[in-house]
Formats: C-alpha cells, structure tokens, sequence
C-alpha cells in the first residue's frame, strides 16, 4: 500500500469527507482515484477484519460495534407530545461506530430500487398529510452506478422476474440456498409467486482479490472476520488509501462546520481520539455522516448567517426520516435447518412490490426468508420461542432444542411515506459524552406503511404454511421505535423551498457544502437501501469530480 | 406484602412486535460496558467473587429452575451461578441491587409463607410453584436474563462450560461452514444432481 499522507490541518484539502460508511467509502475511493486530496473524518475506531469476533453478548448486548452503553445517548418519542427518553436496547437511530460505517455490520441486501420509487407521485398523485414527491433523478441516471456498485464492490446475484432493465449481469453468481430459501421458495411457489435468488453484498466467490464467504453465520450486525461481506471497510477504503491521497482518521467526531464570511464551509471542528480539539480547513466538505448523525451536524452548525442550522433555510433538515416499515413471521418445520449458518437471507419475494390500488392504501414491499436474530443462542433464548412456549423449566429446555436448528422467520420490508412529524432533532436535555445535545428521534410510522406490513405479514404467513410448516406465529405489526435505515433528512430536490440538496447533492444555500448518504433519499424505496446510498455516492462522485476541475465549487 | 418495586425496570417475554423489535422483546439491559469478562476459576468448589455462598445457592436453584439438569446437563453443570457472580460485579453491575434486593426480599416472603430462611432449602415442587408466582417480576426476569447469558455466551464470560448450553440447542460453533447448512438445502441439492 502506499505510503499513507497526513495531511496538515491548516492547509485546505481538497475534499473533506465526514463518515467513512455506504456513501463515505465510495466517495473517499472516487474522490482520491481521480486525483484528489481527501481526508476522511470516522467517529468510530478503525476496526479491520481480524478485529471481528463471534461474541454475541457484546455485540448484541453491550452494543459494541453501534456505540456501546452510555456514551452515546439517543432519545426516542412518538410524537412531540410526549417526552423523549433515552433507549440503548436498541438505539433508535441504529448505525455503526467503526471505519466502514454501517456496511460493516449490515447484512447486505443488495436490491436495486425500481424507476417507480423515483417517480411514484407523479404516476399516484398526492397522498394528503405527506411529503410524498418525486426524485429529481430517474431510474435511468442511475442505472449505470447501480452496475457500477455490483461491480466494484462485489454483489452476488442472479437477475428476477421483476427486475428493472440493468446494463450487466451481477458480476459474481448468488450465494449458496440455504433450508430457509428452499421453504420458502416451495411455499411462494405453490401459491403462485416468483421466488428470486437474494442479492447480497457478500461474495459467493472470491472476488478483486477478496475471499469468498465461509458461512459462518454471523452477518448481522457482525463485522466480517474474512473480508467477504463488500463493506467500504473492505471494497472502498483500501482503494481510497493505495492511492496516496486519501487519509482516514478515525476516532475523530465532528462536532462543527464552520463558514466563512462569503458563507462557503472553510473548517470542519473535530475532536480527535484524544479529545483534543482539531479544525481541518477544507476547499469542499462532503457530509455522508449517516441520515441521523448528518442532520444532527448540519443542526449543531448553527451560526448568525444560519440559525435554523446549516443549509436549512427549506426548514426541511431532518425532517422526512423514513425508517421502512417491517414486520416479522416465524416458522417452524420438522427437520432441522441450521439457519445458523451462513448469510441472512438467500431468496426473496417481489410481487407486492409495485402500489396496488385495490388494498386500500398506498405502499409496495419485498419479502424474505432468514432466521434474523433467533440464529443466535442467547436472543433465540430471550425471546425466539413461540408465545405459547414456557419461558422456563423443563418443557422450555426440552423445547429450546427443538427450536433452536429446526426455525425461520420471514421478514417483510416495505415504504415509509415521508412525514414532517417523523425527524431528527437535538434534544434540549440529554447531552452526549462531549457534551453534545443527543439526537432526538420521533417517529410514528404512517397508517399506510402499517396496513401494508400486515398485508405482507398475512401473505407470509401462507408462504409458510404452504411450505409445510408445523407451527406458524407472527409478532404484531406496530409502530417501530427504532430504524437502521435512516432516510430522507435532507432531501434532494430541484427546488430550494422543497428541498435540502439539488440532484447533484450539493446543499442548495452552501456552494462548496455537498451532503450523500441515506438523508438524500425523497422516497423509501421497498426496504433494502445501503444499494442505492452507494449509487448515489458514485454518481455524486462524478458529478463532483466534474465540478472540481471546472473550478466549479 | 411487595417484593417488587414496579417502577423497576421491567424484562417482558415474547411481547416483540416488528423485526428488531424481537430486540426490545429481549429488552436489552441498560448495562455499564466494563468489559471484564475474565473466566472464573472454574472448580467446582470455587469461591464465589462477589457472592456470598447462601446468595449463590439460591441463584443457583433458581437457574436450575430455569435450565433443569434432566436427561440433560442444565444451568448447573454449564457453571451459571460462575458467571452470574462474575457478570454482578463487573459488566452487569448495574442489576446487582436488582438481584440481591429481590432474593432478600423473596426469602424474607418464604419465612412468612413456608417457613424456610432460604430458597434453595424448598423442595424442588415448592420451588416451582414460588417461581411460579413470581414470574412477571424484575427479579426473576433479571436472573433469567443472567442465567440464560451465562447458558449460551462465549464461555470466555465464565458459564457455558464445556459448550453445554450450545449442545443443548444444537448450535455447533465452528469457525465457518460449507453447503449443505440444513435438511432441506440438502435435499433439494440432491434433487438438483439427480436430475442432472
């Protein structure tokens, strides 16, 4: 690898990017292979693979790759009526402390969005009370940079029935079918579905010098001990950083963007690992912070020019959050599955998809087989059993076993209408461990998104029973209180009342202030998004690049 | 009489709602990340750190309530109360007046209703029928929380001794895996080559 640069902090670089995740990654990569300075700001340590572990306690109990206990307090509250209160199990805003961002522990559902999640109002019309509109942008822009994230990442797949137009086929084959998949798959097929290969951004093959997954079954909110799993940690970064001209520093929070007197961003305030406070002047700042942390920032920017927050003259900065609404089904068979092993999830249903109008209520969504958390001992312990099981004694021993090898669940994703009422803002009481006011989540998901995670509930639940399934139970649907896709707090648009950044992500009100990540989105999209956060990130790239070297920042 | 203070943090079973929400059904305590996770000295007549022995026999009754040893080895033999004494003064330590104060406040009960000073004297009927009883309170969903841990954790935390909670569900720790991972992967792979 090339010697890595450190960059002075009083000089200007000519890219400072804050976040090192989906969009942060590829950026960093974009950004420095075609020429330029970059230095990345990641709150989180720079954990590489052999750093990851299989100890579920601290890493779904003890929170350890999403912040840990104490130090980063989140609020949650439904509406603003009620009082916010502080939740770690889990956060609200659940997201990724760690370079690599929260590609490093998702579990890599790789779907494309379809041109109607770009253009849905204008094909439906309003939906009164919401923020529904269109993308600026189509399906078609965007083709090319979803080819270019299955290809330079490394995306496994196999096309479906209902699968947009693409340019080229996925570079690497699906994953392997697990017991799960082929359940699931009967069932669909039996009643009429077109059940398709999951696409994953985890390899089935070795790829661009990587390895290929050895199934050892802990994705999920695990970073990958082999490097498989396509993370900017392990796709995007070690680019950026054999170029040269990229520096990741970790363990540094940004804490401020301040401008200068022409109201263009000079500096980005940060504390580094020591604590010690640090100011890196930059010619251009890219927020790709996450659509939580990113808000949060712009907020905590506040100055006389901007007392709303930075690039907030639309009153739109955190507001929209989308969450995706889900709902869960379990299952379970004679025979043992073994869903412990390997990926999450290796096929999905497509054919609620598109908005139907004949249920009533807007929304589309996706369907799939995966064991979610009850792959793991001590969840599956807590809480994995049926709700008739007993919690204790005997008869739940004897039942843990039959349990444990032989369960599946299947997950529903599906849109999240955009909301002025569910956002991001500062609390006014709780602070953070700097000192900082801590994020604010409220959310109540939209009676629509709702009605149409049950709908997708009632059709899984026949998927499975189809399958042969010996007992079949579900979880309520219900408001969510917490989301790791968090979408849609500063929206792109053509329009400066309607909008925070314009379609080529820069921030309408500050010229050399770009923002790419989750908070660009204007709709959901059926639930599986970091795929199109890194599309984005490659088109703002080159958007970006070009503005650059035409001096036009 | 109330043992239990209802303001306390409460733990619920099986009242999950959406995906992740099976995460707040497990209720993930509030915990101080300490992160001393050291195994125990593990022979079977190890003094306790942080227990005083009548506190760990009765913790350790109930989590053989919980996980019984039957055709099986249970809670017992996978070394709980090891890691129960380990977790109250480290990275649970936040739970321990929840578990001392609930046990003293449970035996204090048990001198009024069956005349015994302590738990782990009822017999194994009474036991149950106590727990019973008890079920929906902080205390018991505390220690079934520790004891389920101390079941199926990496057995670096102390419990999990020789795998037994993972035998007991079937999980089979192994670095990765290759196809076939289940039953039915299985057959239809052998479907697949037949007609092939």
């Amino acid at each position: 690898m090339a010697e890595q640069p450190h960059f002075p902090t009083g000089k200007p670089v000519d890219f400072v990017i804050v976040g090192s995740g989906a969009a942060g990654g590829v950026l960093a990569k974009e950004l420095s292979t075609n020429g330029f300075d970059v230095v990345v700001l990641e709150q989180g340590p720079y954990r590489k693979s052999p750093d990851f572990h299989h100890d579920e306690y601290s890493m779904i109990f003890e929170n350890e790759l999403i912040g840990g206990i104490g130090k980063h307090p989140q609020t949650f509250r439904p509406n603003n009526n009620e009082k916010a209160e502080i939740n770690y199990a889990p956060p609200p805003a659940i997201y990724a402390h760690t370079v690599g961002g929260s590609s490093v522990h998702f579990s890599g559902n790789y779907w494309r969005m379809r041109p109607i999640d770009f253009n849905e109002h204008s094909r439906l019309g309003p939906i009164s009370g919401t923020g529904f509109a269109d993308w600026p942008i189509t399906y078609e822009e965007l083709e090319p940079y979803y080819t270019k994230v299955e290809w330079e990442i490394g995306v496994s797949g196999a096309p479906g029935p209902f699968d947009p137009p693409r340019s080229k086929p996925y570079p690497v084959p699906p994953m392997p079918l697990k017991s799960s998949g082929v359940l699931f798959e009967k069932g669909a097929r039996k009643l009429g579905l077109h059940p398709q290969p999951a696409p994953v951004a985890i390899l089935s093959e070795p790829y661009n010098g990587r390895a290929a997954c050895i199934h050892c079954g802990f994705c999920i909110l695990f970073g990958c001990e082999v490097g498989a799993k396509s993370s900017s940690l392990v796709s995007m970064i070690p680019v950026a950083e054999a170029t040269g001209r990229c520096e990741i520093r970790p363990e540094s929070t940004v804490y401020r963007l301040e401008t200068d007197k022409t109201g263009r961003v000079s500096e980005v305030l940060y504390w580094d690992k020591d604590g010690n406070e640090q100011g890196q002047r930059a010619k251009a700042v890219i927020l790709a912070a996450n659509g939580a942390e990113t808000p949060r920032l712009l907020f905590l920017s506040e100055s006389v020019r901007h007392p709303d927050g930075l690039a907030n003259d639309s009153g739109l900065v955190g507001k929209y959050l989308m969450w995706n609404m889900h709902s869960e089904v379990h299952a379970w068979f004679e025979e043992p599955l073994n869903e412990y092993k390997s990926i999450q999830c290796t096929r999905i249903v497509h054919d609620y998809y598109d908005n139907d109008e004949s249920r009533g209520y807007y929304g589309g969504g996706g369907i799939d087989a995966r064991p979610l958390l009850d792959s793991m001992p001590i969840f599956f312990s807590l809480s994995g059993m049926p709700p008739d099981a007993p919690s204790w004694g005997s008869e739940y021993k004897r039942l843990l076993g039959e349990y444990f090898t032989r369960n599946m669940a299947v997950l529903c994703s599906n849109t999240s209408l955009a909301l002025e009422s569910n956002n991001i803002t500062l609390d006014p009481e709780v602070k953070d461990h700097w000192g900082r006011p801590a994020l604010r989540t409220t959310y109540t998901d939209h009676p629509d998104d709702i009605a149409m995670s049950q709908f997708l509930q009632e059709r899984s639940v026949e998927i499975m029973e189809t399958a042969g399934a010996k007992k079949v139970w579900t979880l309520p649907v219900a408001p969510q209180t917490f989301g790791a896709h968090l979408l849609g707090t500063c929206r792109m648009g053509d329009d400066p009342e309607t909008s925070v950044v314009d379609r080529y992500h820069r921030s309408h009100e500050v010229k050399n202030l770009f923002i790419c990540d989750g908070s660009s989105f204007v709709t959901s999209g059926r639930g599986q998004p970091s795929m199109t956060i890194q599309s984005l990130a490659f088109r703002a790239a080159d958007h970006i690049t070009g503005f650059a070297r035409r001096g036009e920042i | 009489m109330s043992a239990y203070d209802p303001t306390r943090r409460e733990f619920l079973r099986n009242t999950g709602t959406v995906f992740g929400a099976s995460w707040l059904t497990a209720r993930w305590p509030v915990m101080l990340a300490a992160g001393q996770t050291a195994a125990t000295a593990h022979a079977a007549l190890a003094s306790f750190k942080n227990l005083d022995t009548p506190d760990a026999a009765d913790l350790l009754a109930i989590a053989a309530q919980i996980i019984p040893s039957d055709d099986t080895p249970g809670a017992t033999e996978a070394g709980v109360i090891y890691f129960i004494d380990e977790a109250i003064g480290s990275f649970m330590s936040d739970q321990t007046e929840i578990v001392l104060e609930g046990l003293a406040d449970l035996n204090e009960m048990l001198i009024e209703q069956h005349g015994v000073a302590r738990f782990a004297e009822l017999d194994n009927d009474r036991q149950i029928e106590v727990l019973t009883a008890i079920e929906d309170t902080p205390f018991f969903g505390t220690v079934r929380f520790m004891t389920l841990v101390g079941m199926f954790a990496m057995p670096s935390y102390g419990g999990n001794r020789d795998h037994i909670g993972w035998d007991l569900l079937g999980f089979d720790h192994k670095h990765g895996w290759q196809p076939p991972f289940g039953y039915y992967d299985a057959e239809a792979a052998k479907k697949e080559s037949g007609r092939g």
